[in-house]
């Protein structure tokens, strides 16, 4: 029994998911005049923020692994 | 319905998951990866719609229709009590409460109050008048919630830069808001706000909407007489030709 994603579709998929969350985090802003949607917009922007972080995080543990190749 | 949707994408990104790793003898690497893509973004995507989803939202109408009836109240008591001079929103050093707000409105009129701490009684003989629970004031404890402290600990200044954030932000009341302050006059303009409708309403009620103004100028108004400890009337209510931005004169008498 083994997953069958890497570490870097992982990576991929973050990459994605944060892309898309921070665009709609930020259409989404009542600044936009958007103030009638019915979703958390604080929550979803915290979430997307989270998901950027963690692509980061991703993204620097393979710098580090180019840089410092084991 | 949304939370339905939403448990049944995780519930099956889950199983896609599980099936994906249980079955990884059988199937080619291409169609597992594929698999637990899909069963990755669908666990997600339901977990997010779960965690996104609001607790709970009303419409607007139900906001015109629950505070009608006591700015008609308040409108009665004004008219039967003769009342036409402009209510004076007093700061903490005038009440018993100091996290509570009062507004007084004078049979004749003040330039500065008389000192000391007044009973929040109805009518009152010394200073000469009545005092009433303005109909901001729920909002302004609200306010105070949301920022996380009371006005009484603040100043103007924060006010001014958190005025925005908390309308537009935090509580997703209004699309714009700006504040211009010259002297003892601070004017607010406010942009497509949800008590549009209900402004509109106490401008048909001519004596609250010339003493204590609507409720969202009211709930301002309280919140500038706890920031710069003295008394606060509202000048002036006036909305813009497309009726989209209210903008409220207040003036700070001598405390």
């Amino acid at each position: 029994m083994q997953f069958p994603l890497t570490f870097w579709d992982i990576s991929l998929l973050l990459a994605f998911i944060s892309i898309i969350l921070l665009v709609t985090a930020e259409l989404t802003s009542p600044y936009h005049g958007l103030t009638n949607l019915l979703i958390n917009r604080k929550r979803l922007r915290r979430v997307a923020l989270i998901m950027g972080v963690f692509f980061m995080v991703t993204a620097a543990i393979r710098i580090v692994g180019i840089i410092y190749p084991l | 319905m949304n939370k339905v949707f939403a448990y049944s994408l995780f519930v099956f990104g889950m199983f896609l998951i599980f099936y994906t790793l249980l079955m990884s003898e059988s199937y080619e690497i291409q169609t597992l990866t594929i698999m637990a893509f899909i069963g990755l973004g669908l666990t997600f995507w339901g977990g997010l719609l779960l965690y996104i989803t609001p607790s709970k939202h009303v419409p607007v109408e139900l906001l015109n229709a629950s505070t009608t009836s006591t700015l008609a109240t308040i409108e009665k008591i004004l008219t039967e009590s003769n009342l036409t001079r402009k209510g004076i929103y007093l700061p903490p050093k005038y009440l018993k409460d100091f996290e509570s707000s009062l507004a007084f409105i004078p049979f004749r009129d003040y330039q500065s109050l008389p000192m000391g701490t007044y009973e929040p009684k109805l009518y009152s003989g010394n200073p000469n008048g009545i005092f009433l629970i303005p109909p901001g004031t729920a909002l302004l404890k609200l306010f105070e919630k949301k920022l996380g402290t009371t006005f009484t600990r603040t100043d103007l200044n924060f006010l001014r830069n958190n005025l925005q954030k908390l309308l537009v932000e935090d509580l997703e009341i209004a699309e714009k808001t700006d504040i211009k302050i010259d002297g003892n006059i601070v004017i607010i303009e406010i942009t497509n706000h949800v008590f549009n409708e209900v402004c509109q309403e106490t401008k048909k009620l001519p004596r609250i909407h010339e003493s204590i103004g609507c409720i969202l100028s009211s709930g301002i108004a309280c919140a500038l007489a706890k920031v710069t400890g003295t008394p606060v009337i509202i000048e002036n209510e006036e909305q813009s030709h497309n009726g989209k931005t209210m903008r409220i004169h207040y003036r700070m008498l001598e405390g």
